[in-house]
């Protein structure tokens, strides 16, 4: 699909990394701010936000933090937050930087957002725009830690129900996960798996849920639509 | 917080999501070939993250003496905000200031 080959030679880096601003300095703020109330020390939050990098997985670290689940139990929560990650790469295969420091960060940074950004350019100007613009908008997301942190250490609130935000995030993926392929079917998947599991296990509902949808993924006919090649 | 166990979980975080990132690059031959990755990155990534979504409304409502309708609605309205603006913010603020509010109600 050429879609952007037609009328744009070349969108400048500002363009592309300014709407990724826009939403990675307040959900990073957001972040900052929630880490804080739960009381970890601030280093920490800047710290996850240059290693870990990934907005959900932190929203959702942040109560196991508190409930002091083991470190298995959060690395594997990690893990299926994130697992939607290697289907990224694969149509990025052959556009990375070849410099290998080039290629290790910009495979480390591989948001949601820079992936969507970067599937929208052509292959010449991606290979060539992918490390600053990875880099910046990881910028973005630790700058908004930041602020989120100065805020969050003004006062305490305790409001019940703020800790929606990691629930209202996944609802945000699960819509852009859709519009990419507008297939209703992996939701009802999600659904029928998640009531038939928490019939059985209510205990492991989520993880016997993703056992039920990827084995009904596996045996579900390929869809005839090639969206991203 | 023992500042053992958050710097410790951190660094298995980061971890596990670089290489789940760097996967596809080291394995991306073995992973194109087979039709199953096919079938499974088109329908795993909408797939898990709603059961994420399900699993955190359900988690809430446990803490909540309501049943799950306040959860459910919050959720309604975040994803009609994000399919109509794309704001990922003004979706997740709407949908979290009703939910706040709804939980004040006695």
């Amino acid at each position: 699909m050429p879609r952007s080959k037609t009328t744009h030679p070349s969108p400048s880096l500002l363009n592309l990394t300014t709407p990724v601003a826009m939403g990675y300095i307040p959900l990073g703020a957001v972040f900052g701010f929630l880490f804080i109330q739960a009381e970890g020390p601030w280093w920490l939050a800047i710290f996850a936000s240059l290693w870990i990098y990934a907005g959900a997985a932190q929203y959702m670290m942040i109560p196991m933090l508190v409930a002091e689940l083991s470190v298995g139990t959060i690395a594997l929560a990690t893990f299926i937050i994130n697992l939607r990650h290697i289907f990224y790469g694969l149509s990025l295969l052959n556009t990375l930087p070849k410099k290998w420091w080039q290629r290790s960060y910009c495979m480390f940074a591989l948001t949601d957002e820079t992936y969507s950004v970067l599937t929208a350019l052509p292959p010449e100007v991606r290979t060539q725009k992918m490390t600053l613009l990875a880099f910046l908008n990881q910028s973005w997301w630790v700058l908004g830690t930041l602020i989120g942190i100065i805020l969050g250490a003004q006062a305490k609130l305790d409001i019940a129900g703020m800790d929606f935000v990691l629930a209202a995030l996944f609802a945000v993926l699960a819509v852009e996960q859709w519009r990419a392929n507008r297939d209703f079917t992996p939701i009802w998947i999600a659904i029928i798996a998640y009531l038939v599991a928490i019939f059985i296990m209510p205990s492991h509902a989520l993880l016997l849920a993703i056992a039920i949808s990827l084995f009904i993924s596996i045996l579900r006919p390929q869809t005839l639509q090639d969206t991203h090649a | 917080m023992n500042t053992q166990y958050l710097f410790i979980t951190v660094v298995a975080m980061g971890l596990v999501t670089f290489v789940l990132r760097a996967l596809p690059f080291m394995a991306g031959k073995f992973l194109r070939q087979h039709v199953f990755v096919k079938k499974l990155g088109d329908n795993l990534p909408l797939a898990i993250m709603c059961l994420l979504l399900l699993d955190a409304l359900y988690g809430q409502s446990l803490n909540n003496s309501h049943n799950i309708w306040q959860e459910l609605l919050a959720a309604v309205v975040v994803i009609v905000f994000q399919l109509r603006t794309r704001q990922p913010l003004l979706s997740i603020l709407a949908g979290t200031v009703l939910y706040v509010l709804l939980r004040s109600i006695p």
